[in-house]
């Protein structure tokens, strides 16, 4: 299964909704929270995100959100040195992105389609 | 050749189509081939999606409309149907 990782300047908020994508698409996907900088603040850590994708990756590869700005430039550093597009930066609404990635990856579909659902939770109503 | 088909199958009273059964539904929709539409109270939402499907914001004891068009239609309906009959929280 592809593994989803969520990156919050809070791991309050990562955590949450890593409980959340996993009480809808099911505990067999590898959803994992990366937040919080060095010491506990709000921000973000490379370190966290890094340790955040092996953890994620089961070898099918890993799908990666970001919640805000610097979250982004956090994620992009990490992924300077992995080229080969096994980790997926996805530009998607954090909340309905993870969901809808995580279902698709325990419906068992490709890197390519949970990294399409994740970006295309954008055009998706709420009702 | 493909075929096209509908059932109507009620959600289990006190089971609303959101979060775990939601995610269940597509999950079962997604094993299947066929183009699968859910609708509820006139709205109509693609079967695949957990986005739409959480949107339809279904309630329990409501019916739901199954349409699969495609090869595999039979028994992705037969297998959604089932799916929403054993729904529990």
């Amino acid at each position: 299964m592809v593994g989803i990782v969520l990156v919050s300047h809070s791991l309050e908020l990562a955590r949450g909704l890593a409980e959340l994508t996993s009480q809808v698409a099911g505990s067999e996907v590898r959803v994992e929270p990366a937040g919080g900088a060095p010491g506990g603040t709000l921000g973000t850590s490379s370190d966290s995100v890094r340790e955040a994708i092996a953890r994620a990756d089961c070898g099918q590869g890993v799908v990666v959100l970001a919640d805000l700005g610097s979250a982004v430039l956090t994620v992009r550093h990490v992924l300077e040195g992995r080229p080969n597009g096994h980790v997926r930066l996805v530009d998607a609404p954090f909340v309905e992105g993870a969901v809808a990635a995580a279902v698709m990856s325990a419906a068992g579909q490709s890197l390519a389609d949970v990294a399409s659902a994740a970006e295309g939770a954008r055009g998706a109503s709420k009702f | 050749m493909p075929v096209s088909s509908d059932v109507t199958v009620t959600l289990p009273d006190g089971i609303a189509l959101h979060a775990r059964p939601a995610g269940l539904f597509v999950k079962t929709a997604l094993k299947f081939q066929s183009r699968l539409t859910v609708t509820s109270d006139g709205k109509s939402a693609d079967a695949k999606s957990i986005l739409a499907v959480l949107a339809l914001g279904a309630l329990g004891g409501t019916d739901l409309r199954l349409t699969a068009e495609g090869d595999d239609a039979s028994a992705a309906l037969d297998a959604l149907a089932a799916c929403v009959r054993n729904l529990s929280e």
